[in-house]
C-alpha cells in the first residue's frame, strides 16, 4: 500500500535529517547520489549530513534551510512511501500548506532541546484545519540529552497539552524518541534508551492502514469532447461508484441522464470506482465544473457557504471579489463577512467580524459564490476544500464547514 | 502507488491542462519517459492527440531516434513540430565548447523560440521527482516568465489536485505541466510493460553487454553495462540497480548544481 507521509515542525528540529536518515537506511539512496554529496560536502568544506539528499537547491545548501517542499519515494518493510519534507520556516508556509496537501499521515518532529515552537503550532493547526488526523511525533535530538527519559516525558507532556488544544486525541498518539542524527529508533531499534520499549518511526508507519468510507457517487466533469462518432463527457469519480445505466443529476446545470456508456481508450468497461478518469455519453450538456451523483443523494448547487481559510495574500476585506476554485468548478465570490480572525499560530480568535485579515491569518469566512456544488469536509473531502484566487495567483485555501446558509 | 492510480493522476492532470490552456504543447525526446506521455495523452485523448507535439532536435541525437521519433510521428498521426536553433549549429555550438552552453543553445534556446514563434502558453513535459533532486522540487503546473527562467524561490501554492493557471498575457508566462512528476523510473517500465502498445526505442534493450538507461544527444550520452534485453529483465534490474538513472548523462555533473543552473535558465 502507498500511503503518503508528510513531515512537519519548526526550523532546525530535523525534519530533513530524519528524511535523509529513513532514506539511507532503508538503502532507497543510489550510491552515486552518495558519492554527489560528498563531492559537493568536499567542494563547500561542510560536514556530511543527512539533510543534503533533501536539500538540493544551491541556496539551500548555503543557508542551511530548506526552501521548498520536496518528495520522495521509499520502500518500508510492509508500506511503500511518499515522504514529503516541508520548510519549518513562516515565510515559506506556502511550500508547506503545497506539502502537506496530498498527505495521509503526519510526522511532526519537535526537538527535545527546544521543545515546542512557533512552527510545532502553526504546522499542527495548519494539520488539522486539512484534515490530517493520523499523527506521529518523533521526538528528535535524543543523543543531544543524553538519551534521558526525563527530557523526553518533559517535552512529550508539553506536546500533548498542545495537540489537545488543537483538538487531537494526545492519548491516542504515537511519541517516539528518535536521534536522526544517530539513527536511533528510526529504522532500527535503539540501544541507547532501553527504558523506550515501544515501536521505531518505520513500525509505527507500517501499520498504517487507510480505509475509505463508502460515499455517495461524485463524478466531477473536467471537460467535454466532440468525438467523431460521438460527445464524450471526461471526469474523474472523486467518491463513490459510477456505472453504466445509472441516473445522474448534474448541478449546477441542473441536467438529469442515464448513463448510456462509459468510455475509456484502449478498453470497455461498465464501472469506474473511486479515483478513476472516466469518459461518459449521456443526452443533455453539461459542462466543467458540474458534478454529477444518484437522485437519491444528489450533490447540491448553493450559492453560499462558511469555511475555515489559511490566507497568504497581502490583505483580504470584507466584500472583496475574488475567483474561487473547488475541484474543477471556477467561480466569482464574495467575502461576505468575516466571522473570526484566527492565530494561524496559536489557533486563537484574535478578532470577531474583522474588516480584514492579512498574510498568514486564518479565518472563518461566509462567502457568496455564483452557483457551484460543495460539500461539507467532513461529508466529502474532495468537494470541501477550495483555493481563492485574485490575479491568477493562489493565495488562500480553506475547507468548507458548513453549506446551507439559506441565503 | 499502482499503476492504475498512476495513470489517473496522470490523466486528470492531462485533461486540466487541456482544458485551461488555450495553447498547449507536449514536449518529446522521443525517450521512454515522453513516449509515455504521449501514450497517456492518448488515453486522455482517445487516441488522437489535439495539440502539437515538439522534437528539439539538437542535431546531435542518435540515428535510431530519429528513425524512431519519424516511425511513431507517422503511426500516431502526431502534429509534428521540430525545434531546431539552425543558426548557433551553423556558429559551430557542440558540446566540445562547454555542456552548458550547448545544452542551453540546443535545447533551451531552440526550445523558447519555437514557443514564441507558435504562441504556446503550456508546455507538458515528462519529468519525474526521482530522476534528480531538483526535479523533485517541482510543481505540477510550473510558471515561468518570459525569459523562460524557473523563480525556484517563489513557487505557485498547489493545493490538492487545484493548479495554479497564470494568464499568458503578462509578461508571455508559459506553464510547464508534468504530469507524471509523482512516477518513479521503476513505474514506468512496468507501465510500459502492462500496457503492450508503448513503443520503446531498441536503444534501451541490451546488446552486447550494454544498454542505454537514458537517452540524450549522442556525444554526452553512454550506455550502462547491462545484460536486460527484454523489458520484463529491465524491470528486474531496475528492483536492485544501485546506479543513478541519469549516471550516464554528462551535462548533470559537469560541476556542483549544474542542473540547477540549466533548469533556472529554462533547460526540462
Amino acid at each position: 500500500m502507498n500511503v503518503n507521509v508528510v513531515l512537519v515542525g519548526h526550523v532546525d528540529h530535523g525534519k530533513s535529517t530524519l528524511i535523509g536518515r529513513l532514506l539511507y537506511d532503508s538503502a532507497s539512496i543510489k550510491s552515486e547520489r552518495v558519492e554527489e554529496i560528498q563531492k559537493l560536502v568536499e567542494e563547500y568544506k561542510r560536514r556530511f549530513e543527512f539533510a543534503y539528499f533533501l536539500d538540493s537547491f544551491e541556496d539551500e545548501l548555503k543557508e542551511e534551510r530548506t526552501i521548498d517542499t520536496v518528495s520522495l519515494m521509499f520502500m518500508g518493510k510492509k508500506n511503500c512511501y511518499t515522504i514529503t519534507d516541508v520548510p519549518g520556516h513562516k515565510e515559506f508556509i506556502k511550500n508547506m500548506l503545497t506539502g502537506a496537501s496530498h498527505a495521509d499521515v503526519a510526522v511532526l518532529v519537535v526537538s527535545v532541546v527546544e521543545g515546542v515552537q512557533e512552527q510545532t503550532r502553526r504546522h499542527l493547526f495548519l494539520l488539522r484545519m486539512l484534515g490530517i488526523d493520523n499523527l506521529f511525533v518523533a521526538v528528535n535530538k535524543m543523543d543531544a540529552v543524553a538519551y534521558s527519559k526525563e527530557r523526553f516525558e518533559t517535552i512529550r507532556s508539553q506536546i500533548s497539552e498542545v495537540l489537545s488544544a488543537f483538538g487531537y486525541d494526545a492519548e491516542e498518539v504515537t511519541f517516539i524518541p528518535v536521534s536522526a542524527m544517530e539513527g536511533d529508533n528510526i529504522y532500527s531499534s535503539s540501544e541507547k534508551m532501553d527504558w523506550y520499549d515501544g515501536q521505531t518511526l518505520i513500525e509505527a508507519l507500517d501499520e498504517v492502514t487507510l480505509e475509505r468510507e463508502t460515499k455517495p457517487l461524485r463524478f466531477v466533469v473536467q471537460d467535454v469532447y466532440e468525438l467523431e462518432t460521438e460527445k464524450v463527457v471526461v471526469g474523474r469519480v472523486e467518491s463513490g461508484v459510477l456505472r453504466r445505466g445509472d441516473e445522474i443529476l448534474f448541478e449546477p446545470s441542473g441536467v438529469r441522464a442515464r448513463i448510456e456508456g462509459l468510455r475509456f481508450f484502449g478498453r470497455e468497461d461498465d464501472e469506474a470506482t473511486t479515483g478513476d478518469c472516466a469518459g461518459i455519453v449521456i443526452e443533455g450538456t453539461v459542462r466543467r465544473g458540474d458534478v454529477g451523483g444518484p437522485l437519491e443523494d444528489p450533490p447540491r448547487a448553493v450559492r453560499s457557504f462558511f469555511g475555515e481559510t489559511v490566507f497568504l495574500g497581502d490583505e483580504l476585506r470584507r466584500g472583496d471579489i475574488l475567483e474561487l476554485r473547488c475541484g474543477t468548478a471556477k467561480v466569482r465570490c464574495e467575502v461576505s463577512d468575516i466571522k473570526e480572525k484566527i492565530d494561524s499560530e496559536t489557533g486563537e480568535v484574535l478578532e470577531e467580524n474583522p474588516e480584514s485579515i492579512s498574510e498568514h491569518d486564518a479565518a472563518t469566512i461566509e462567502f457568496a459564490t455564483e452557483p457551484l456544488v460543495v460539500e461539507r469536509f467532513v461529508d466529502i473531502p474532495e468537494l470541501g476544500r477550495f483555493v481563492l484566487v485574485k490575479d491568477g495567483r493562489n493565495i488562500g485555501a480553506g475547507v468548507v464547514l458548513q453549506t446551507d446558509l439559506g441565503v | 502507488m499502482g499503476l492504475r492510480e498512476l495513470e489517473n493522476r496522470s490523466i486528470y492532470i492531462l485533461r486540466e491542462a487541456y482544458a485551461e490552456f488555450d495553447n498547449p504543447a507536449v514536449l518529446w525526446s522521443t525517450g521512454k519517459d515522453s513516449t509515455t506521455v504521449l501514450w497517456l495523452c492518448r488515453k486522455a485523448f482517445f487516441g488522437k492527440i489535439p495539440f502539437p507535439v515538439i522534437h528539439i532536435d539538437t542535431g546531435y541525437k542518435f540515428r535510431q531516434m530519429y528513425e524512431f521519433r519519424d516511425r511513431i510521428a507517422e503511426e500516431w498521426d502526431l502534429d509534428l513540430v521540430i525545434a531546431r536553433n539552425e543558426e548557433a549549429l551553423n556558429a559551430g555550438v557542440s558540446p566540445e565548447r562547454g555542456k552548458l552552453e550547448c545544452c542551453t543553445a540546443l535545447k533551451t534556446e531552440a526550445l523558447r523560440r519555437c514557443v514564441e514563434e507558435h504562441g504556446f502558453d503550456a508546455l507538458i513535459l515528462a519529468i519525474r521527482r526521482d530522476e534528480h533532486g531538483i526535479r523533485a522540487k517541482e510543481r505540477v503546473f510550473s510558471p515561468r516568465d518570459d525569459t523562460f527562467r524557473w523563480n525556484y524561490k517563489d513557487q505557485p501554492l498547489e493545493m490538492w489536485d487545484i493548479y495554479q493557471v497564470q494568464s499568458s498575457f503578462q509578461d508571455h508566462i508559459h506553464t510547464r505541466v508534468h504530469p507524471i512528476l509523482h512516477w518513479r523510473e521503476l513505474d514506468v517500465w512496468e507501465y510500459i510493460k502492462q500496457e503492450v502498445n508503448v513503443p520503446v526505442n531498441p536503444m534501451y534493450l541490451a546488446s552486447n553487454g550494454k544498454r542505454y538507461r537514458s537517452l540524450g544527444c549522442e556525444p554526452c550520452t553512454s550506455p550502462i553495462e547491462s545484460n536486460a534485453g527484454t523489458i520484463e529483465e529491465i524491470v528486474e534490474e531496475l528492483r536492485t540497480t544501485k546506479i543513478a538513472e541519469r549516471s550516464g548523462r554528462a551535462q548533470d555533473k559537469e560541476k556542483a548544481f549544474m542542473m540547477q543552473k540549466l533548469r533556472a535558465l529554462g533547460y526540462m
